[in-house]
């Protein structure tokens, strides 16, 4: 059969009735319908409109505000209706707080976002606003808009802060309703819950003729309202917050945190120095700026997650917990005599008290804190397995807790002392030295709380967690906790909270300055050696019982001293607080 | 093997250069601001032009080169085009969607080179002697729908339609017996049908059964097909109903755009507010001022239409839409001049998608088609699309070229 495929023939003539379908609509549009278009073209009638959502504000167990909103008038510009760029830039540098070359680099960034308003100027004050009004008649490019800005009621670290979305950000979450003007979590919380904050945009298009009636181009609804972002409650209780800052002692560097056992929860979180973060959402000026990052004290370091120190003798208690696990010792067990020291090796090690503890059990030991105890016990430890089994005891991984830039803690291994120290080194001293927390290892101040928290919470570990619920649309939606139980049997769990009875309540414990009347405090002291200063970081660690497990805590201060003398007394100060509050 | 190039068909050659021409200044307004009074253009147009280069390479390549190295890499080509459209779904998102491959500066676009390399396995499909009619059909519908697939996953839904018109256009070309091409149609209008009403369908049923009738089919094709088509109509609204209402309009979302006003639909408002105050003369080059509405980033590439529409008129578009016929109808008659099967297939198929992009993407401008994505052929911004239309251009020349050479 032969196929001529002869069909071809019809192609002109489909193609001939396409171009004529399309000649029609062409000339229908910009003949007959041509002058219509032209106005609307002209007055730019037809305008998609972003409706921001309203940003979620964050408040205390309480009810009582941390971040709000609050009005502030903005300066926007919209590139496509400037006359004279020149003027119009000299204009603003010359009664804004904004210089010529910044505005001019905004400007060629958006170069091609003609008709899109930009903004330019956060937060105007008053004054400034009526003495230039009069003037903006003249930039019709120029427009003032009233919204709202964050602003923090106290400084502190968690709540983080928003800023302008930088182009990294935007290139990225375009598609999710950013804008080049948007306000976006930039740090802790804020940036943690940024999707449930931020809420979703609304849309309008705006189609009205000069006389002010619809146009009616589109059939659908053209209103899609905006959805607010959710309220964020925590379970940061700001009386607390505020008498903790209070009694802080004046500079000195460190973190106090507290967690209620019930939930997880956390109730108090101070870092200090620290710093307010409405400077950075209303815009920060170049000096503050300088400032902050330069600070020798460095206010912009979280130091509840992101300051590790080595844990001290509050570590003692993981090596005890450790030592009865492995059956090396039982809660009778003895060991070497402590004449204010021991020798190891060619080493003589010191205990922190140079008259001796004589030979203890390991419920005294921690009582008391005795050093050679620990030192003792160290030589029947593996390295690796005083490591696997901090780890196992969340020492050393990030608590998880809902913030941004927590970092983890540090145990050494082998491999890192030979790449440190060289091929031959010999471990049984720095082993010595980890076992009463000293040395190498390193801990957050919130991993320490969590662990004394479930020493007190028999072995239920808690993950960490600001937020306490979020209210969406009149919803509330508790937080969920999620817990861990750690590897402490209970009989040893039971010693662990006799010993950390016996060092804040009976004489001679090491903590008794912490002691309280109708709330019984456990805890723990430690000093911790460090290279920042020749007196030793101030530790005490704990958790209080008021029937059943009450609260976690740790008391952290940089180069302060003695955990007993200068962080005991500050832990039963807060306590007593909080009893009279809650 | 030097060739001659001394038949070659120059008229088609020039067009396309005009063509060629002619976006690379759309182009250049199309990505031209103005603040106050200085003007900013982005460089898309000088990208244009090296592809515009390497294009015109791939031309004369192509005009060289004998045909038979070509066949050689049609099935391997067309394995390579399916490997490529499943890796790209793999990859992270570019604008929304899974269309583009980066690679450094470029986005490869891998439905584009497998339109080609589709169209061209199937033109070898069809062209081969001895092939059964449904061996035929069935093969050619096998070899199409697996990168359709693919490119609806993307989701692409304008691209994945051309493939549709290139199988249907071969088909169409071939001799094959005009009631296959009525049955493979059948179900469509079936299923559009079982949205307005019965009686439209019986109908439609009426004509289908009396069409088939005509061509002298056996009873029992005829009796199935209108079983089938039956079938079709009742099953559609169940399927339909049982789709939840999201989904429901997810899919009219998906065939009709507009339906968002926020998205597709706000685009085809502004494009057609652009043409349409463009008036009779238009604004003039550069002048446009709608050009730069937030509808963008789809200025330089989808609706670039709008922009000649705005700045040069009535009269621009129709002097735009007269070197596009022309160019169309210059295949054409290449079409009807040559005589081998493969040739004419190839050809057929080149004219196809191009009439259909051309048309699709100028109605969609005009707001009078949905938005689907498809750019206009030579004219918008695009190094994948423009690489594989100019090489399927310089395929048609070499056909007809050759062809006078052995004559």
């Amino acid at each position: 059969m032969f196929k001529k495929y002869s069909r071809s023939r019809y192609s002109i003539g489909i193609i001939s009735i396409l171009f004529f379908i399309l000649t029609i609509a062409i000339f229908n549009l910009q003949i007959i319908a041509g002058e219509k278009y032209s106005r609307i073209a002209e007055k730019n009638y037809v305008r998609l409109k972003t409706i921001t959502p309203i940003r979620g504000e964050i408040y205390d167990n309480k009810y009582r505000p941390i971040a709000v909103n609050e009005p502030a008038i903005n300066l926007y510009v919209e590139l496509g209706k400037i006359i004279d760029k020149d003027r119009l830039i000299l204009f603003i540098s010359e009664n804004f707080e904004i210089t010529a070359e910044k505005i001019e680099a905004l400007i060629h960034k958006n170069r091609f976002r003609l008709y899109q308003d930009l903004l330019l100027v956060q937060n105007i004050p008053y004054d400034q606003l009526v003495r230039v009004a009069e003037h903006m008649n003249h930039f019709p490019s120029l427009t003032l808009k009233t919204e709202n800005i964050r602003q923090y009621l106290y400084n502190n670290h968690f709540t983080g802060y928003v800023g302008r979305i930088n182009d990294k950000e935007h290139e990225k979450l375009q598609d999710q309703g950013y804008s080049i003007n948007s306000m976006i979590g930039k740090t802790g919380l804020e940036k943690y819950y940024e999707s449930q904050l931020k809420g979703k945009n609304g849309l309008e298009i705006l189609q009205v003729d000069a006389s002010g009636r619809s146009l009616e181009l589109f059939k659908e609804s053209v209103v899609k309202n905006p959805v607010n972002g959710s309220t964020l409650i925590l379970a940061i209780d700001n009386e607390l917050q505020a008498y903790i800052n209070r009694i802080f002692p004046e500079n000195r560097n460190g973190a106090i945190v507290f967690q209620d056992l019930k939930t997880g929860g956390i109730l108090a979180y101070v870092s200090r120095p620290d710093f307010d973060p409405t400077l950075f959402a209303q815009g920060i000026s170049a000096t503050d700026w300088d400032k902050l990052i330069n600070d020798p004290n460095k206010a912009m370091l979280d130091r509840v997650i992101q300051g590790t120190y080595p844990p001290a003798s509050t570590y003692k208690l993981l090596i005890a917990a450790l030592g009865l696990t492995d059956n090396l010792i039982d809660k009778k067990t003895k060991l070497t005599y402590c004449d204010g020291g021991m020798n190891i090796g060619n080493r003589y090690f010191k205990c922190w008290i140079k008259k001796g503890h004589g030979k203890l059990s390991v419920v005294d030991a921690i009582k008391y804190s005795c050093d050679v105890f620990f030192y003792d016990l160290s030589t029947r430890i593996s390295l690796e397995r005083m490591g696997e089994f901090t780890r196992q005891n969340l020492l050393l991984d990030k608590t998880g807790i809902d913030l941004i830039g927590e970092r983890k803690g540090f145990f050494p291994d082998l491999k890192w002392y030979k790449d440190n120290y060289g091929k031959y080194v010999g471990i049984i001293g720095p082993k010595v030295n980890l076992s009463i927390g000293q040395g190498e290892i390193l801990t957050t101040p919130l991993q320490i709380c969590c662990f004394f928290g479930a020493l007190g919470n028999d072995g239920v570990w808690t993950r960490p967690h600001l937020l306490a619920k979020t209210i969406k649309d009149k919803e509330t939606i508790e937080f969920q906790p999620t817990t861990m139980r750690l590897p402490i049997a209970e009989d040893i769990l039971a010693l662990m909270q006799e010993s950390l009875y016996k060092a804040v309540n009976e004489s001679y414990g090491t903590g008794t300055a912490s002691k309280l009347n109708n709330v019984t405090v456990y805890g723990k002291t430690g000093s911790a050696e460090n290279h920042m200063g020749k007196i030793t970081h101030a530790w005490f660690a704990g958790y209080t019982v008021r029937d059943e497990p009450d609260l976690a805590f740790t008391i952290f201060l940089e180069n302060a001293g003695h955990g007993g003398s200068v962080a005991a007394p500050l832990a039963g100060k807060i306590i007593k607080y909080y009893n009279k509050i809650r | 093997m030097p060739r001659s190039l001394r038949d070659i068909d120059w008229t088609m050659l020039a067009l396309l250069l005009f063509l060629l021409v002619a976006g690379v200044f759309t182009i250049y307004s199309a990505s031209t601001t103005k603040i106050g009074n200085d003007y900013i253009t982005e460089d898309f147009y000088l990208r244009q032009l090296i592809w515009i280069g390497i294009g015109l390479i791939l031309v004369y390549l192509t005009l060289r080169i004998s045909y038979s190295f070509f066949e050689f890499f049609i099935l391997p080509g067309y394995l390579v085009s399916i490997l490529l459209l499943v890796l790209v779904l793999f990859l992270p998102e570019i604008k929304g969607s899974h269309r583009w491959i980066a690679l450094g500066p470029f986005n490869l676009q891998p439905s584009e080179l497998a339109k080609i390399t589709t169209m061209l396995l199937l033109s070898k499909i069809i062209s081969k002697p001895n092939t059964g009619d449904w061996e035929l059909l069935f093969k050619s519908f096998f070899v199409t729908i697996i990168p359709v697939v693919l490119i609806m996953l993307e989701p692409d839904l304008g691209t994945s339609l051309t493939f549709w018109v290139i199988l249907f256009s071969l088909l169409a070309i071939s001799d094959l017996p005009i009631y296959f091409l009525i049955l493979i149609l059948s179900p469509i209008l079936s299923v559009v049908t079982s949205f307005f009403s019965i009686f439209l369908f019986i109908f439609f049923l009426i004509i289908l059964i009396y069409i088939l009738y005509r061509t002298r089919l056996s009873l029992i094709i005829i009796g199935l097909g209108a079983f089938f088509n039956i079938i079709i109509f009742f099953i559609t609204p169940l399927i339909w109903n049982a789709l939840r209402g999201y989904q429901q309009n997810r899919i009219l979302s998906f065939i009709d755009p507009t339906r968002d006003p926020f998205g597709a639909g706000y685009q085809i408002i502004q494009s057609r507010i652009a043409i349409g105050s463009g008036g009779f003369t238009g604004k003039g080059f550069l002048l446009g001022t709608q050009k730069n509405l937030n509808f963008l980033p789809e200025h330089h590439t989808d609706f670039i239409f709008s922009v000649i529409g705005e700045e040069l008129g009535f009269l621009g578009c129709v002097v735009l839409l007269l070197l596009l016929f022309f160019f169309l109808y210059r295949i054409a008659c290449n079409l009807e001049k040559l005589k081998r099967k493969e040739t004419k297939l190839i050809t057929a198929g080149v004219l196809a998608f191009l009439t259909f992009q051309i048309f699709v993407n100028i109605a969609i401008n005009l707001g009078i088609m949905p938005t689907t994505g498809i750019p206009l052929p030579f004219i918008s911004y695009g190094g994948s699309s423009l690489l594989i239309n100019m090489f399927a251009v310089g395929l048609v020349l070499k056909f007809v070229n050759e062809q006078s050479i052995f004559k």
